[in-house]
């Protein structure tokens, strides 16, 4: 590849790149400056940048009570998915009577989208006396399929040698998969830990159905409650879009090395 | 197929065993009350229960608040489940789809035994929660729609009197258009339009029970808005914003008339610093024609205790409850004598709402839009996109009507 | 299905990944159980989640029923009236579908980008990241801020393009008939492709070096080694994009919801945010639950054929060699 010159490559890589950017920028801008609706045309660099608004949202709603939520939210449902998502991606790499129908079921799974579960989710999370509880809240998301495959692709990459060499020293099957497949499968774990992540932490609807408790609110619904409090674009709006968005962002940010290796692994192998 | 059957149930028992708290207690004494979208409306709330705990000291009440879009999704998931939230205050004609299914109790008992209360409430305005021969709502606040005239630019276009019919408002909303500016502009969500229909005499429906309004008269009318609107005589958000969009075209001050329901005002105030007594004029659409859009307690069939409930509703709706309710959102009630005593608190604390207010109390015999059908939202959704196709030039004003007298017809038709 | 005739020498031959090596019955059906076992709370969960719901679904369908009032057998009523009377249903299932049609647009473009990354060039893990950054951005407020851009009178979009002297005027993007539905494919394409890129950048470096450097020795030019190479062994990515783009119509809901609320018209409306309108907004679920059923079909269909074009790789996301 060292062939071609790199220029070409960064130049438009660059101005995709900024295409990218472009909807965070401006949602930031605002955020600082508030002009919007009635400014024609739309100036281009902040002008006198404040942080009223972000100071607004602080007092408008309890935004700390909502992130902690939405942390404990988030914190089960990404535990839960990287051990049953392991547990179920370990059990689709091995041949059993049933595995064509198990796979096929996780993928129609796929199909029905959440909006139309919602009355009889909540009749059963009701039965189990789980509304208006964290664990509520998480348990829809707390194993997903798309990460179940991810974790089955991963297992199946592991050299078999390894695992066979475990068995033969009598190690039980549950210690193979806690101490020497799930140490390497990190990338898969950190693939796993981001995306249960983002689905949680923006999950709307459910949360909206379960909770009763203003105490209970996760940060979703702290926006939906903010947009009505203010009912327009106002800079104090974008303020909070960037405090929601934010959080987010840094998990990603953190996690990111490994998720790339993560979802791209091979490049390590050859 | 036994193994799986096995490893299934272990599963769910695992699950169940972990996460099962413990179920929740038997009949607690509590009512809950949901409102929509008034967040901030705090200290009546806390008014009216301090004065529900004197009838009942050993009742909590439990509030929740809901955004319009989502408060029936959650409204109805609890009725499935058996726990509505007792007292709900919905806008225009959601509680109707309720009520026709039998989800809503008929408040015709109370409103017959509690005189004291029936008598202070405004009959005209308690109607608009009766379906078939039925009340099911009172009045939590009112509003409907009027004219606002943006008179600076009146003035502009050498305009002295006020319009006194539809023709007049076309022919100024015509004078001052031009550049940025537009002459004329409504809101379009529910039925907040239909004045404009109705001022032309175009019904909905008819005696028989069928669609009305195709006839040559609403065509012409059709083609005539859309010309405007092709024009920019009327604006263009007219038809396709909801509520901040054209509330805001008016705030920026090129609009010359807006047609919006009392509410509108003060947040359209609260965005431009030109917005004033003087400069923005209020008045009755000509013929004194407007759709009501106020909200009301209703009370869920699925209540638990609907007596409570019910003396909560009153509290809320009537006497001091009704003056915190009008003072806490800057609006009337149901309640007239509160509305007077209203009227003076406005009056010394906001003075620029008063002329808006004064035209909600009356014409109270001409609103129109507010038909009480069962399937009012499915109407809606059959009826709107069909005219806005039109107006926006989409469609020919005779096929767009053409189109929806049939497909308002199966509505009305179908179970 | 059940155990003991299965567990042949035959099968001894087709098992391979983390497979056990020592056989006999008695280990055999604790590995079975075990395998159950690990599957359980996934299956558990998803029956709750999905599969029940799905089949509550099914039944009401055939049913008169709401929230209020006990349930009438309906027959196909509501499949009668959703084939030959209901229109939005129809053009609903139309924007679907074209909804569906542009993630090949989205997954393009996330092809380029991802060859792109995939060069040794530098800084190329920053632009990974500034790739996928749009995606945790929820949803909710990826609407509000794309709605903003696309405004008619202020949005940075119409101001760029008057700039550029391309239109006079702002276009009212979202509230116009014939460009909303793009606008708002535009914004979900940028949510998603992000998404996208991870996933075929997974595909493209788990191809093993050696075969570009034959291919290179043997004269093919790089047209070639990505027609013959490339492309054949980057498909079950590609499956899984396709995935991910059919699903994209539903978490599109919270984008279509917040951007134009399904208008002007139908013209936004997706089969998702028109089904949850009828079911909550109208209180018509038992007609919602009809047209609940044959998305799921039509969907279920539309993976398999995406999965018989990937050559049956189903879901396997190939991360290693």
């Amino acid at each position: 590849m060292s062939r071609y010159p790199h220029w070409p490559i960064h130049l438009a890589l660059s101005i995709a790149s900024a295409a990218m950017l472009v909807p965070f920028y401006w949602v930031l801008k605002t955020s600082l400056t508030g002009e919007n609706i009635f400014t024609f045309p739309p100036s281009l660099l902040p002008e006198s940048p404040h942080i009223f608004y972000y100071v607004d949202v602080w007092y408008a709603i309890p935004f700390l009570r909502y992130l902690f939520n939405s942390i404990i939210v988030s914190v089960i449902v990404v535990v839960a998915n990287v051990v049953l998502n392991a547990m179920a991606g370990y059990a689709l790499t091995r041949d059993f009577p049933g595995k064509g129908a198990t796979i096929l079921l996780f993928l129609s799974c796929m199909m029905i989208p959440f909006q139309v579960t919602i009355i009889p989710a909540y009749l059963i999370t009701s039965e189990m006396g789980l509304l208006n509880s964290y664990v509520g809240m998480a348990l829809p998301l707390a194993s997903t399929i798309v990460c179940i495959f991810v974790f089955k692709a991963a297992f199946e990459a592991i050299p078999k040698s390894l695992i066979d060499a475990a068995r033969i020293d009598g190690v039980p099957d549950w210690m193979i998969v806690f101490r020497i497949i799930l140490p390497l499968t990190k990338p898969a774990i950190a693939t796993n830990v981001i995306l249960s992540f983002i689905w949680s932490w923006n999950s709307f609807l459910w949360p909206l159905v379960i909770v009763r408790d203003a105490q209970m609110q996760t940060l979703p619904l702290g926006l939906a409650r903010f947009l009505s409090v203010v009912e327009d674009t106002t800079g104090a709006l974008y303020a909070f879009c960037v405090m929601v968005l934010v959080p987010g962002l840094i998990i990603f940010l953190l996690a990111q090395k490994e998720f790339i290796t993560g979802l791209t692994s091979g490049a390590t192998k050859g | 197929m036994r193994k799986l059957a096995i490893a299934l149930a272990a599963g769910a028992a695992t699950l169940a065993m972990t996460l099962h708290p413990g179920s929740a207690s038997a009949q607690e004494k509590k009512i809950t009350v949901m409102t929509w979208n008034i967040p901030y409306f705090t200290e009546g709330f806390d008014k009216w229960v301090a004065a529900f705990k004197k009838v009942h000291p050993d009742f909590e009440v439990e509030r929740i608040d809901m955004k319009g879009t989502e408060l029936p999704t959650f409204y109805q998931t609890q009725v499935v489940a058996g726990t509505p939230p007792d007292i709900v205050d919905v806008q225009g004609g959601l509680w109707l789809q309720y009520a026709s299914q039998g989800g809503l109790k008929n408040l015709d008992p109370y409103l017959e035994r509690d005189k004291d209360y029936t008598d202070r409430i405004n009959p005209q305005i308690l109607d608009n929660w009766k379906y078939e021969g039925h009340h099911y709502g009172v009045p939590l606040y009112i509003s409907k729609t009027l004219l606002f005239l943006n008179r600076n630019m009146m003035k502009e276009a050498g305009i002295t009197e006020d319009p006194t019919s539809f023709d007049e408002i076309m022919a100024d909303a015509e004078k001052m258009t031009g550049g940025e500016n537009t002459g004329f502009m409504t809101l379009n969500f529910d039925w907040l339009y239909w004045p404009l229909f109705a001022m032309n005499g175009v019904e909905f429906v008819g005696d028989d029970g069928k669609a009305a309004f195709n006839t040559p008269e609403a065509v012409a009318l059709v083609k005539r808005l859309a010309d405007l609107t092709e024009k920019g005589v009327i604006n263009k958000i007219s038809w396709t914003g909801r509520w901040v969009e054209p509330n805001g075209a008016f705030a920026a001050g090129n609009v010359g008339m807006l047609h919006a329901h009392a509410p509108a005002f003060l947040w359209f105030k609260s965005k431009a610093d030109w917005v004033n007594d003087e400069s923005v004029g209020a008045m009755n659409m000509p013929g004194g024609w407007s759709t009501p859009n106020s909200h009301s307690l209703v009370l869920s069939e699925g209540s638990k205790w609907p007596e409570e409930a019910w003396d909560f509703m009153k509290i809320a709706t009537s006497g001091d409850g009704a003056y915190a309710m009008g003072t806490g959102t800057n609006n009337l009630t149901g309640d007239m004598q509160v509305n007077e005593k209203l009227m003076g608190y406005f009056k010394e604390n906001l003075p620029a709402v008063v002329p808006i207010l004064e035209t909600q109390l009356q014409d109270l015999d001409k609103l129109t839009g507010n038909w009480p059908f069962a399937q009012d939202a499915a109407i809606k959704d059959a009826f709107y996109p069909e005219l806005q196709a039109a107006l926006l030039g989409e469609k020919s004003a005779e096929d767009a009507l053409s189109e929806a007298e049939r497909k308002v017809n199966r509505i009305l038709q179908r179970r | 299905m059940a155990g003991g005739a299965d567990n042949a020498p035959a099968l001894e031959g087709r098992r391979r990944g983390l497979a056990g090596l020592i056989p006999g019955s008695r280990k055999r059906s604790r590995d079975l159980a075990l395998i159950w076992l690990f599957l359980a709370p996934s299956l558990a969960i998803f029956a709750i989640y999905r599969i029940v719901p799905l089949i509550w679904n099914a039944v009401l369908s055939f049913q008169f029923w709401s929230p209020y009032k006990p349930a009438e057998f309906a027959g196909l009523y509501h499949y009668e009236e959703m084939l030959f009377y209901d229109d939005a249903f129809w053009q609903t299932l139309w924007n679907t579908l074209i909804f569906m049609a542009s993630a090949p647009v989205g997954i393009v473009f996330a092809l380029a980008v991802a060859l792109l990354v995939d060069t040794n060039i530098r800084g190329r893990n920053v632009y990974r990241t500034i790739f996928f950054m749009s995606y945790p951005v929820m949803t909710v407020a990826v609407g509000i801020i794309w709605q903003w851009l696309f405004n008619e009178n202020v949005g940075l979009i119409n101001y760029v393009l008057i700039e550029l002297g391309i239109i006079d005027r702002g276009i009212p993007f979202l509230e116009s008939f014939d460009w909303a539905l793009p606008s708002v494919i535009l914004a979900s394409i940028w949510q998603v492709i992000g998404f996208y890129m991870i996933i075929l950048l997974t595909g493209l470096q788990s191809i093993p070096p050696s075969l570009y450097e034959a291919a290179a020795i043997d004269g093919a030019n790089a047209l070639q080694r990505f027609r013959r190479i490339t492309l054949p062994l980057i498909r079950p990515s590609l499956f899984l994009c396709f995935v991910v783009g059919i699903i994209n119509s539903f978490t599109a809901f919270d984008l279509i919801f917040v951007m134009t609320g399904g208008g002007p018209g139908h013209a936004t409306d997706l089969l998702i945010t028109y089904i949850y309108s009828i079911a909550f907004r109208l209180s018509k679920f038992d007609y919602a639950a009809a047209i609940t059923v044959v998305n799921f079909l039509l969907f279920l269909a539309l993976a398999f054929l995406a999965n018989r074009l990937a050559g049956g790789e189903a879901g396997a996301v190939k991360t290693g060699g």
